[in-house]
């Protein structure tokens, strides 16, 4: 169990990459900061 | 999302163990346009290529973003042809979270991928009944109405 918040990646490039490492899909979450 | 949903624990271990978390503003270029964002929340579940497997707009409460998401890995799997990884996760939603709405599609693609595998049509058949008996006011019951007669 993580004792962390959830850490959210803010590049796609970088996404992409991970998830290829990693073997994990991406939760890509879209949302309006204002 | 973020005052309810992310941080909830059994949401952030999920997301922080089984997928890489990413977010965007609704503006960000390219990626705003080319997947038509109009609205917020929207969430996406992309595999390694940036391809699309799971996609809804709106908020989740804890208890249906997790089904949401075990639904979204095993949609991966599926169109993947990875029909027996998918049939056990599509087993595994629909027996912890048989109220959700991710249930009902669960049921349908379960059946879709027994069939896919055997090709013998009974677990078709069976999409229809369990839909009807369990489901019938889903929209997937509708969808699993053609199979009753194979």
């Amino acid at each position: 169990m993580t004792d962390q918040n959830l850490k959210w990646e803010t590049d796609m490039k970088t996404a992409l990459q991970r998830a290829e490492q990693e073997e994990k899909l991406i939760l890509l979450d879209f949302f309006n900061p204002g | 999302m973020d005052a309810v949903t992310y941080p909830n624990r059994k949401v952030t271990d999920y997301c922080m163990e089984r997928l890489v978390p990413l977010r965007l503003d609704h503006e960000a270029k390219p990626q705003a346009e080319e997947f038509l964002v109009k609205w917020t929340p929207r969430l996406l579940l992309l595999d390694s290529e940036g391809k699309s497997h799971q996609d809804q707009l709106g908020f989740f409460f804890p208890q249906e973003l997790l089904p949401f998401l075990d639904l979204g890995q095993a949609k991966y799997l599926f169109n993947k042809d990875r029909l027996d990884e998918a049939i056990d996760l599509f087993d595994n939603l629909i027996k912890q979270s048989p109220a959700s709405g991710s249930a009902p599609e669960a049921v349908f693609l379960r059946g879709v991928a027994r069939f896919k595998r055997t090709h013998d049509p009974a677990p078709l058949k069976e999409v229809n009944r369990i839909l009807s008996r369990d489901y019938p006011g889903s929209q997937w019951s509708s969808r699993g109405f053609p199979y009753w007669n194979l």
